[in-house]
């Protein structure tokens, strides 16, 4: 084991870091630093990912003709760090690295020739239409029906805490295809176009009173049959393969760290700190630290797409909560000055507005994506075994 | 960038998992607990496997290994929860003695502990919260001879050792011992600590010794003006005049008491690697309610919070050894940052596995029929060895903050400058260090607004 970089990494660090020095401006940084929700608004990511696409830089996990990079695993954990640390906007994932993997797997040439380069061009914004009321971390259970009449489905039901919904022009959506046989069975992988007659998109109040997620509601909603991925019914296998994608895809130590860069910010600022904040401080950059080596390790030997296995679980669980706890630990930091909801006093150096929230909003981490207890029930049946 | 072991650091650690599986079991170990050096016969056996040489140089007969090996065979011995001093003889005050000595104090003293035929103990800590700070003991002049005072508190494994490390601060040198002026001027800039070669009798010094609670031996010091000739100070022979050049003893001190703790934060994680393998086997056979425990979902979900936390230790052990081996020594700024921040790390998970460990063995987890209680008080020894985990986190998180260096990548490496100097007492240079093990790297602005 070391961390030596070939000289051909180090080269390709040192054009990351260029193309970041010429391209990221102090406004997209400035606005990615006042984000408090998962996601930027598309005002803030619209731009970057134009930046990144001109550079050819968006989709590093997607073939080369289509618009990859052909990254090495350590490559895009260089330009995932580099870009975190220099506080790049987040790219919105759900275009990029959850629904375009699945349409270059599981996507008839028409679909792909269609969509993806609408991804590149940031001519749709996609959001996801996977939990419902009564499918949260149970998601087979989803109930949403798409009944077949001609050459559509026709969708009745509703999707729940769909981020950005309404932002987006299209959704990707599991909706129930058929009611026979195992639960996993009757679902179908349909695209929708957020457009259509009988979608009603409305917003949910939560925690951190970002406006994130949405209601989406279905009333006779006519989709055509030629917007399914994949068979009829087999839809679970895409949302799989997309959830597996995404597990090998993600790389979450860079944003941890910078994270606790805002974090620091209030400890600088800060006259009287109490010596237990400063030891946990220290704590949370011993579990950055080795979370970091935990994840570049894992996903490291891998091949672009191939899945990490079992230990992802262990990564999401760590990951998420690694995030409440320096979002805990810059609340505290803030002491009677986060009592402030939503708002900086004038001419403050504290980033009371965006660390209330964002500490809120991340309780939300250990919830979506699958919860951490059913992350614990993955690691109890898949690495420990019994 | 290399994300696994090389063919010869695999070996290392299946062989010793081998023979201690072979000869180190649970019974086993028994013989040498409570006992001055442990069992005669196993210290023998690993002398002869090479084990007591592992990084020490092939000139004296050691095998001239790095911190990753030498936290590979840690993690083998904690696994078996072995008390044999090898971390302490060996991985310390041989070590150190290797790098500070003077060619006549090598070959005198380290074919022997290679060889298993006698053994060395370090002597720093007198008390403190951490061991960085300059040691009270001190030394001054009497004649051609130094008078050592002061007290040393839990020295590990020093009751049978043939001599120990002691450190002091050296005080004015009397006008009769006033040598070259430039000695004289290194002495006052940096070398207020010197290291000492102490006989356990001679006298003035008086040992109190007692067992520790992982079944190990220790001993309080207390010297009351011992008298030391000149040749009894590590790395500088006197009795040569100029000819040694001078090492800055405490900035090498730091460097091999960092190198210690790495080395037992890989003996916890193995220790509660094996301790959480024996429970996971004993809730699957252990059965109440018509079940095995692994049935009941609390279980697997503590299991599981267990395997985590395994894992993550042995990541830190090796981030922490991948950064020991990038360093030059002494690098003491450097090293004290790396002991701090996988200490905080593995004794935070040490403390949790040790407890559910025994939680989850019912009443057999506090019995002493199984490892289980063994293994909790070798990682509650654990976490209180060579600076309390609290400490070292408040410690590095005050110098991480101030100079920024919290927020570089842990792993893709950094040219790094300090913008300044916080460490508690002492002032050492830091030296920078650079991802490539040979090219300088021009230092990078990283802490952007």
């Amino acid at each position: 084991m070391n961390l030596d970089l070939s000289p051909a990494d180090t080269a390709f660090r040192a054009e990351v870091r260029a193309f970041l020095d010429a391209h990221l401006t102090d406004e997209l940084r400035s606005q990615q630093s006042k984000t408090s929700s998962m996601y930027p608004e598309p005002k803030v990511s619209g731009p970057w990912q134009r930046i990144l696409q001109s550079r050819g830089w968006l989709v590093p996990l997607w073939p080369r003709e289509w618009g990859g990079t052909g990254w090495t695993a350590l490559q895009r954990f260089i330009f995932e760090t580099e870009c975190a640390l220099a506080g790049a906007p987040l790219v919105h994932p759900m275009g990029a690295r959850l629904i375009g993997p699945v349409l270059l797997r599981f996507g008839t040439e028409a679909q792909k020739q269609f969509y993806l380069p609408r991804i590149l061009s940031g001519d749709d914004y996609w959001c996801q239409g996977f939990s419902e009321p009564n499918a949260g971390s149970d998601l087979a259970s989803l109930q949403l029906r798409a009944v077949p009449e001609g050459n559509d489905y026709v969708l009745d039901g509703t999707k729940v805490w769909t981020t950005h919904a309404h932002h987006a022009n299209r959704m990707f959506a599991l909706v129930r295809t058929s009611t026979e046989g195992k639960r996993q069975q009757g679902i179908s992988f349909l695209l929708v176009d957020m457009a259509l007659p009988g979608i009603t998109v409305r917003p949910i109040a939560t925690i951190g009173g970002d406006h994130d997620v949405n209601e989406v509601h279905f009333e006779n909603v006519r989709v055509p049959i030629a917007d399914r991925v994949g068979e009829e019914n087999a839809g679970w296998e895409c949302a799989k393969y997309l959830l597996e994608f995404e597990r090998g895809a993600g790389i979450f130590s860079p944003r941890l760290r910078s994270q606790l860069k805002r974090v620091a910010d209030v400890f600088h600022a800060v006259d009287d700190l109490p010596d237990a904040l400063l030891q946990r401080f220290g704590e949370m950059v011993a579990d950055v630290d080795t979370f970091e080596w935990l994840e570049l390790r894992t996903m490291g030997g891998l091949a672009p797409g191939a899945s990490p296995g079992p230990v992802s679980s262990i990564l999401k669980l760590r990951a998420s909560r690694i995030k409440q706890a320096i979002g805990e630990l810059g609340v505290d930091a803030l002491g009677e000055a986060g009592l402030r909801w939503r708002s900086d006093a004038p001419g403050a150096r504290l980033p009371v507005s965006v660390l209330v929230p964002e500490y809120c909003n991340s309780r939300a981490f250990t919830i979506f994506g699958g919860a951490a207890e059913v992350q614990l029930g993955l690691i109890a049946k898949n690495v420990v075994q019994v | 960038m290399r994300f696994e072991l090389t063919d010869e650091q695999q070996l290392i650690a299946a062989s010793a998992s081998d023979w201690l599986h072979d000869h180190c079991d649970f019974r086993q170990r028994k013989a040498g607990l409570l006992r001055d050096g442990g069992n005669p016969a196993t210290w023998r056996a690993m002398a002869g496997l090479g084990w007591l040489g592992l990084p020490l140089p092939g000139a004296y007969g050691g095998l001239d290994m790095g911190a990753m090996e030498c936290g590979l065979l840690a993690q083998a011995l904690g696994r078996h929860l072995v008390t044999e001093p090898l971390i302490d003889s060996t991985l310390q005050a041989a070590r150190l003695l290797a790098l500070t000595g003077s060619p006549q104090q090598r070959e005198r003293w380290l074919p022997g502990v290679v060889d298993g035929t006698h053994r060395l103990a370090l002597a720093h800590a007198e008390g403190s919260r951490l061991p960085w700070d300059v040691p009270q003991a001190t030394a001054r002049r009497d004649g051609p001879d130094w008078l050592l005072s002061g007290v040393k508190r839990h020295v590990l494994s020093a009751p049978g050792a043939v001599r120990w490390i002691v450190s002091a601060r050296l005080q004015q040198a009397g006008p009769q011992a006033v040598r070259s002026a430039q000695v004289a001027h290194a002495e006052h800039r940096s070398a207020t600590v010197a290291l000492f070669l102490v006989d356990p009798g001679a006298a003035g010094v008086a040992l109190d010794a007692y067992d520790t609670s992982d079944g190990g031996r220790a001993g309080d010091l207390v010297f009351d003006a011992v008298r030391l000739d000149a040749s009894s100070r590590l790395g500088v022979d006197e009795s040569e005049g100029e000819g040694e050049g001078h090492v800055d003893a405490l900035a090498t001190l730091h460097r091999v008491l960092a190198e210690g703790i790495v080395a037992r934060c890989w003996w916890a994680t193995g220790a509660m690697q094996a301790a959480f393998e024996q429970t996971t086997q004993y809730v699957q056979q252990r059965r109440q309610f018509g079940q095995s425990l692994s049935a009941f979902q609390v279980v697997q979900h503590r299991l599981a919070e267990m395997a985590v936390l395994c894992a993550e230790a042995q990541a830190a052990c090796e981030l922490a050894s991948i950064g020991l081996a990038q360093l030059s020594v002494p690098s003491a700024a450097a090293s004290r940052d790396i002991a701090a921040l996988v200490k905080s790390k593995v004794a935070r998970a040490a403390r949790y596995v040790s407890q559910e460990c025994v939680q989850l063995h019912g009443a057999m987890g506090v019995c002493e029929e199984l490892p289980i209680a063994s293994a909790f008080r070798a990682l509650m020894a654990f976490a209180q060895m060579g600076g309390d985990s609290a400490s070292h986190a408040l410690a590095v998180g005050r110098n991480l903050l101030a100079d920024g260096r919290f927020a570089l990548s842990s792993t893709l490496g950094e040219a790094q400058q300090p913008t300044s100097v916080t460490a508690a007492t002492t002032a050492v240079t830091t030296v920078t260090t650079t991802a490539a093990t040979t090219a300088t790297t021009t230092v990078q602005k990283e802490t952007s607004a």
